[in-house]
């Protein structure tokens, strides 16, 4: 792989793990209820259910740019979940979700791996320069925020809180 | 309602901001009795901690009365006094479940501010930065509260408000000190720091039955408190600090050192002036005059224990802790596995740490209340505000 290949695979990429202290069935259950979609990705799209294991996104880009598109669950099995965006979307990607078991009282490994495939190609245009957010981020974000509404039942925000800005209040 | 707000380096007012509200489901809004500087705020003041935003509300230590309920809240009531330490910690994670509060994997709203830094991110703390999690602070009329369940603690009766602030961070960060160190008996605890921290660890340490508690600073009122405590007093001033432990240890150390001082560390000499030179360069953000004395002056074998907060420090004698064999323990307070006990001990007399709150101030005059605490004019110990 040449050095430009090699930035463009980095670029569209987005792979990460975390370890939640519940037994797979339940996590899996949690992330296939469309209200949790809509919760852990709220930081980079708005994903709206629609019909069965499926969901429209939209998700913007930097300079007021929207991009949409609707995934579906592709393969459903006890320790995976793929979805894949459907013809027409402005960013296809696939996502992976794989669950393990983890060592000792420790719980269950969740990896997910998305790949997004920019119009233009990777080398068209960088991912990073897409959205309005870090490509790392998108998945690092989305799995905090699911473990958080796993093992709590809900998501940490600060949305809105007392500040002496913007009228008193940050959002 | 009226908040203290950091507004930019050494500039603080009381603003007019709107109230909290409850967020999620195990929140609760408190409306705080009693508030209190730490010194670890003065690192926020002075800039050398990035990510504060202008307007955001200070106050990570502070006690006060519930006023609202989130629906998921079961163990404490509207009208309930209470103390909440300054991390805040879900009760549910594996870090939770293993007494390991500021760590919480799950109460940190800005993760991808402080993983690049720390690689994985913390516990949210209240007032402390964006990239701690940006909470708003409790030098205000009201403060949220998020997982009362697990960060709220009934204040007994017996416990008066001023003696329930410091059991928010003082007290269990002292605490947590002396317990790092593992004390047995006929040990000799050596602490760096009479502030708040570092008093609430000597009288913490003897809690625990240390034999002989050594107190190091060089403000004489500071000193003075520490051997109202029962410590002995050294002013580093005055006297060699590794030869007088010596001369009190009989040449063989203390047991434990606890540096409860952090990266604004007086010291004395040309290291001293390198260090502020650099720190004032921003080429690094800590002086650390006394977590280098500790390491030499602990015995061979014995326990560092690290209170201070630090970020950057270059020529750290790594080779000393190696050789002498000893064992460090540091941590942000794991306050949720204290407090009960410290509620006890302050309710039986045994823990004092009322003592701290040597200046009271309305809200309105916290600007004034930092500055007095900042340069301990008057011997300000603590800081208390009354909102």
């Amino acid at each position: 792989m040449s050095t430009a290949e090699a930035e463009a695979e980095a670029d569209v990429a987005t792979a990460a793990s975390i370890t939640i202290g519940k037994p797979a069935p339940e996590l899996r259950a949690l992330w296939l209820q469309p209200e949790t979609q809509s919760r852990i990705w709220s930081h980079f799209a708005e994903v709206t259910p629609s019909g069965e294991q499926a969901a429209e996104w939209t998700a913007h880009g930097p300079a007021g740019g929207e991009y949409r598109w609707r995934t579906a669950v592709t393969d459903s099995e006890p320790d995976l979940v793929r979805w894949a965006t459907q013809d027409g979307a402005d960013v296809p990607n696939v996502g992976e979700l794989k669950f393990r078991p983890a060592p000792g009282d420790r719980g269950t490994e969740l990896h997910l791996d998305v790949r997004f495939d920019p119009p233009g190609g990777a080398i068209g245009q960088a991912l990073s320069k897409l959205f309005h957010i870090a490509p790392r981020e998108i998945v690092r974000t989305a799995l905090y925020r699911f473990r958080a509404l796993a093992l709590t039942g809900e998501i940490p925000t600060t949305d809105p809180q007392p500040a002496a800005r913007k009228g008193g209040e940050d959002r | 309602m009226r908040a203290l707000c950091w507004n930019g380096v050494n500039d603080l007012r009381v603003e007019t901001v709107s109230d909290p509200e409850i967020l999620n489901p195990n929140d609760v809004i408190l409306k705080v009795r009693l508030s209190t500087t730490c010194g670890s705020d003065l690192h926020l003041i002075d800039g050398l901690i990035p990510t504060m935003r202008e307007g955001d509300v200070l106050g990570h230590e502070f006690m006060g009365e519930i006023v609202d309920v989130g629906r998921d809240v079961t163990k404490v009531a509207k009208g309930e006094r209470v103390v909440v330490p300054s991390f805040i910690s879900c009760g549910k994670c594996w870090y939770c479940q293993h007494d390991l509060y500021s760590l919480c994997d799950t109460t940190h709203p800005k993760p991808e501010l402080q993983e690049p830094l720390l690689g994985y991110p913390t516990a949210g703390i209240y007032a402390y930065s964006h990239a701690f999690g940006g909470y708003a602070g409790a030098h205000a009329e009201y403060v949220r509260v998020p997982f009362a369940d697990t960060d709220c603690f009934k204040v007994p009766d017996g416990v008066s408000d001023e003696a329930a602030l410091f059991i928010s961070d003082a007290a269990p960060t002292g605490f947590m000190g002396a317990d790092f160190c593992d004390i047995q008996g006929g040990d000799v605890i050596a602490v760096w720091g009479c502030g708040g921290v570092g008093l609430m660890a000597q009288q913490s340490a003897m809690i625990l039955g240390a034999e002989r508690v050594i107190a190091i600073d060089r403000y004489p009122e500071r000193l003075a408190q520490a051997e109202a405590f029962g410590a002995i007093p050294l002013d580093y001033t005055k006297v060699d600090v590794i030869e007088a432990l010596n001369e009190l240890t009989g040449g063989r150390g203390p047991d434990a050192c606890i540096d409860a001082v952090g990266m604004e560390a007086g010291g004395t000499g040309l290291q001293q002036a390198y260090d502020r030179v650099k720190q004032a360069l921003y080429l690094e953000t800590d002086r650390g005059a006394a977590l280098r004395q500790a390491m030499l002056a602990v015995r061979k074998g014995g326990t560092l224990s690290i209170l201070g907060v630090y970020g950057l420090m270059d020529k750290f004698p790594l080779g000393l802790l190696m050789n002498k064999g000893v064992t460090v323990r540091t941590a942000q307070q794991h306050g949720q596995a204290y407090v009960p006990r410290l509620l006890e001990h302050a309710q039986r007399g045994e823990l004092t740490p009322a003592a701290l709150a040597t200046h009271r101030f309305s809200l309105e005059e916290s600007p004034t209340g930092y500055h007095m605490f900042k340069h301990k004019d008057d011997g300000c110990l603590r800081a208390v505000f009354v909102p």
